[in-house]
């Protein structure tokens, strides 16, 4: 039962990690119909900003807490003006070319970020301080369960019922959801999809940048390639929820983890990724356009 | 992608000459290539080749089936995959192994067909995304010790023909070169034929198509068929090239390379495929000697090209269906 | 359109043939003494192929510094193979094209085993920290490896487990690596011959970060020791990780996790940690080898990213010695030399090489990771 108990947190952990970043991605999607490949590494740039914050105030005097605080803050607001950025120069232009396009610019800004991390960073493996977070361990029937797990299942529980609520809540999230529909007629509503399309663009790397700091402190490493593999997880996730739905990105990161951690647990570790993976193609069998996706009406 | 927007229903004969002939001029001219350049560049440009006919072979599935493909590489590796197996466990010689890896191949993407026709757009990326990760793993964990695990095979023998040993580099230049004029021909072909055009009927609109009586599965079927066919041809090249497979080869980033060669050159056009290879596949050749800025400067490109031509290099040109 | 083909034509050609003007020039002078490094300068392994690269520039510098190699001057080429076949065999013709007479890499078993049949077939001597059994099997001439193999290293694992801490339940764990896998196995096999217990074999999928499902399920198996054959960027997480769990199976790591990073990541969990490897390269009893790291530092800021820097610094030390002792860069001279060297006194140790090219009578320490960050060698117990 411990054993159980534990797998369910360890998946629940990760799944939220998962599911954090792939709100970036699919509020992306929603309203540009962008899987927006280079997500993933704005996450984990936003994890190496907080980390030089976190060395580079080590010796300052000032609380772990603090420091975290500051480190989230930063990560958040450069990755934010990353985001606009990279949809200023390599999606906005591509607005009304055939959606493949973009998707070939998010994967050169994909590599494009990556590599900047190692030229600025270095290729090697950068190591996040330790003590930043109480190490508090609570034993339940048996399982362990830290501190830093609580708080990374509860902020992802947090962040995403605060999305929810913004776009389904105010009037700013009411123009996401029409623009999400129909670009020409939410322009015609006098919507101004451009300032919507820059809003997703601040809000979905800043959650992403959470994310990516959430694994830096989880894991206490990062390095350069890490990106790419979060990132297609994170896709992966917010696919296998219904892309361009946010409780979707949520149930579907939280999927992900758990199959995860069941298919190592008691299945076989050797076969881990292929269990995975098969599992999610068999939910799409059975629900092609995701777990929480409208039903496609034939729209490609 | 393709537009409705209509160009003249038979291009003027002119260009159409011309443009005729300029191609396999050009692929005549790169027989030469041994001649010319040192051993290096020849073992580039048969990698060229090789990949040449790799992405044409995407293509087939991604620009002119619109179907996203991104585990190319499954295809790709089981025809390597294919020849190695035969030529070292089962001592087939090379070009006996050919036909087996095609097929292998070919009903392998067949296969997948079935079920991925379930799913459209982004929800099919993943599938096959997820495709990819199954089979390399399943070359890794190496079920029944034929693939080789994490290590995978060595020792893959050399071609020969008519009694004569194609081992030298130029040899397997010259091999890979005129195989590739032969998927040129069959593109050019397939342009012309029943698949191709139904191909298009369905890329631009697959209700009207059904109206017309396009059988819709019949042709995603076969065109998953023969774009993952012309993967395993491409398999079977790599492996005589390398003289070895492993599972390094075949992985994720690998189909995510081949899908953007498509998209970077030009979706259904096939001067564009080549040149996105060429782009790919030789230009950071070049440029090796900046090592740590390569990929760097890639990316800008990549976003580049996209921003500047978003139908890619050199697109398809627009015909009627 | 056939302007745009014509001056597709002529631009492509003119790429190739700039280059090709560029490698003719490169290639054509005599005087100097070429070497070869093909390493994955780009990709996941980037931080080992650069480490590669730095240390094959500093040991050309030093020996330049010192009037050259047979008064000639060294000049090393260095070849991105990013970590993938396919770009090691272009390496490796680029390599020979441009005259070396011998190469250093690549990191990787995988990029090692494409590149080696055409160093074969040119006879251009090769050493890699590679450890597959494929690349000694091919009974290649110009094949050395710098680090020992898999089933020496696995055979002193194995006896160290069993004997000498007398464990009862081992559980192993590997990623998918060439490498991991190879070693697993070997130890796996080793521990059967001397009648230990292993209750798992289990994998962790490289750089996924996420290991507590596999430590979870191996916990439930109650083991007395956990074994890892796998890198050390995983490794020190997987100690963290074990940790976190309340697993208090003893952590045995195998030498890809002797890295200053491992004791970073697993932080307090460190202390304790065992890993089998030749000594670690600023622990290395030699002077040489602390000189070297000296070196290292000062000319780099940083230190060797792992012991690989410097088991790929002792083949290209060992190809210097051969060409002066030889006199000469004739391959099969080379080889010959190598191949009858006794006791080559390497940084990483005092080694020879049999036939088939394999490193021998590397001296394996277990040794356990200290609270101050140092290391404490268990066994064999250091001479007083």
């Amino acid at each position: 039962m411990g054993t159980f108990i534990q797998q369910v947190f360890n998946g629940l952990t990760v799944g939220g990690i998962y599911a954090l970043i792939a709100l970036g991605y699919t509020m992306v999607y929603g309203v540009m119909r962008l899987i927006n490949f280079a997500h993933g590494d704005l996450c984990i740039l936003g994890a190496f900003i907080g980390l030089t914050l976190l060395t580079g105030a080590a010796g300052s005097g000032h609380s772990g807490a603090v420091l975290l605080l500051l480190a989230f803050v930063l990560a958040v607001v450069v990755i934010a003006i990353a985001g606009v950025v990279l949809e200023l120069v390599a999606y906005r232009p591509l607005r009304k070319a055939d959606r493949l396009s973009a998707v070939v610019s998010a994967l050169g800004a994909s590599l494009l970020i990556e590599n900047s991390i190692m030229l600025i960073w270095g290729p090697d493996v950068h190591v996040f301080p330790a003590d930043l977070l109480p190490a508090t361990t609570w034993s339940v029937a048996g399982a362990n369960i830290t501190f830093v797990q609580v708080m990374i299942i509860l902020s992802s529980v947090l962040l995403m019922a605060a999305l929810y609520f913004f776009i389904h809540h105010t009037r700013f999230g009411t123009a996401i959801r029409a623009t999400a529909i129909d670009q020409d007629t939410a322009k015609l509503m006098g919507i101004k999809v451009n300032q919507v399309i820059l809003t997703v663009f601040v809000v979905g790397p800043a959650l992403g940048a959470i994310g990516g700091l959430f694994v830096g402190i989880y894991y206490r490493e990062a390095y350069f390639t890490m990106g790419w593999t979060y990132g297609l997880y994170a896709f992966i996730a917010a696919i296998l929820g219904g892309i361009g739905n946010i409780p979707g990105a949520m149930v579907g990161g939280v999927l992900l983890g758990l199959f995860n951690a069941f298919a190592a647990g008691y299945i076989s570790s050797s076969w881990q990724d292929a269990i995975t993976f098969a599992l999610l193609i068999a939910i799409l069998l059975v629900r092609p356009t995701g777990l929480l996706g409208e039903p496609d009406a034939g729209k490609v | 992608m393709s537009g409705h927007t209509q160009s003249q229903p038979v291009p003027p004969p002119s260009r159409f000459r011309v443009s005729g002939l300029a191609g396999p001029l050009l692929w005549a001219v790169g027989l030469a290539i041994p001649a010319v350049f040192d051993s290096s560049w020849v073992a580039i440009a048969a990698v060229f080749a090789i990949y040449a006919i790799n992405a044409l072979s995407e293509d087939v599935i991604l620009g002119r089936g619109g179907m996203f493909d991104m585990g190319h590489a499954v295809y790709f590796g089981i025809g390597a995959y294919v020849t190695a197996i035969l030529n070292t466990s089962f001592g087939w010689p090379i070009f006996a192994t050919l036909p087996a890896a095609i097929l292998l191949a070919a009903a392998a993407g067949a296969l997948l067909a079935g079920p991925l026709m379930r799913l459209r757009g982004d929800y099919l990326l993943v599938a096959t995304i997820g495709f990819n990760a199954i089979f390399v793993l399943t070359m890794q964990n190496d079920p029944g010790d034929i693939t080789g695990g994490s290590d995978g095979i060595t020792g893959i023998g050399v071609p020969s023909l008519f009694g004569l040993s194609l081992a030298s580099q130029s040899a397997m230049f010259w091999l890979d070169w005129v195989v590739l004029g032969v998927v040129l021909l069959l593109m050019r072909n397939l342009d012309r034929c029943e698949l191709g055009r139904a191909q298009r009927y369905l890329k631009q609109d697959e209700l009207a198509a059904a109206t017309l009586g396009v059988d819709a599965r019949k042709v995603k079927t076969q065109t998953f068929a023969l774009g993952a066919g012309l993967a395993g041809l491409a398999g079977t090249l790599f492996a005589v090239q390398l003289s070895t497979v492993s599972p390094a080869s075949f992985v994720f980033t690998e189909s995510v390379t081949l899908f953007a060669v498509v998209i970077v050159g030009g979706p259904g056009s096939v001067p564009g495929v080549l040149l996105g290879t060429a782009l790919m596949f030789v230009v950071p050749q070049i440029f090796r000697d900046f090592a740590q800025y390569r990929y760097f400067v890639f990316g800008i490109a990549m976003i580049a090209v996209m921003v500047l031509r978003p139908q890619g290099l050199w697109p398809q040109r627009r015909r009627r269906a | 359109m056939i302007w745009r083909l014509t001056a597709g034509a002529v631009s492509a050609f003119a790429i190739l043939a700039s280059a090709m003007v560029v490698n003719a020039a490169t290639a054509s002078e005599g005087a100097p003494i070429r070497f070869g490094v093909q390493a994955p300068i780009t990709g996941s392994y980037a931080e080992e192929g650069q480490g590669i690269e730095k240390a094959v520039r500093l040991l050309a510098e030093q020996q330049n510094a010192k009037g050259g190699l047979l008064g000639r001057q060294i000049e090393v080429t260095v070849c991105d193979d990013e970590g993938k076949p396919s770009q090691a065999a272009i390496c490796a013709r680029q390599l020979v094209n441009a005259k070396v007479v011998a190469v250093i890499g690549s990191y990787t078993s995988g990029a090692a085993l494409a590149a080696e049949p055409i160093y074969a077939a040119a006879n251009v001597l090769q050493t890699s920290d590679g450890t597959s059994n494929k690349l000694s099997e091919q009974g290649f001439k110009i094949w050395f490896g710098n680090a020992a193999p898999n089933s020496a290293e696995a055979e002193f694992t194995a006896n160290y487990l069993v004997n000498v801490r007398a464990f009862k339940r081992i559980a192993v764990l590997t990623d998918h690596s060439s490498f991991a896998t190879g070693l697993a196995d070997e130890v796996v096999k080793n521990i059967a011959a001397v009648h230990g217990n292993v209750v798992d074999k289990a994998f962790v999928s490289a750089d996924s970060q996420n290991f507590t499902p596999v430590l979870t399920k191996l916990k439930s198996l109650n083991p007395d020791v956990l074994y890892y054959s796998g890198y050390y960027s995983d490794g020190g997480l997987i100690r963290a990780q074990m940790q976190q769990l309340g697993m208090d199976a003893v952590f045995v790591g195998g030498d890809a996790n002797q890295n200053v990073a491992f004791a970073k990541i697993a932080g307090a969990a460190a202390v304790g940690s065992v890993i089998v490897n030749v000594p670690a390269p600023q622990d290395l009893p030699y002077p040489a080898a602390k000189q070297f790291v000296a070196d290292y530092k000062a000319k780099y800021g940083v230190l060797p990213p792992s012991v690989f820097t410097l088991t790929n610094a002792d083949g290209m030390r060992a190809f210097l010695q051969a060409i002066e002792t030889t006199k000469g860069t004739d391959a099969s001279a080379l080889e010959d030399y190598l191949h009858h060297v006794k006791d080559f006194q390497g940084l990483t140790g005092t080694f020879s090489w049999n036939d088939r090219g394999e490193r021998t009578g590397s001296p394996f320490v277990a040794f356990e990771m200290q609270a101050d960050g140092g290391y404490k060698i268990l066994y064999p117990e250091p001479a007083k």
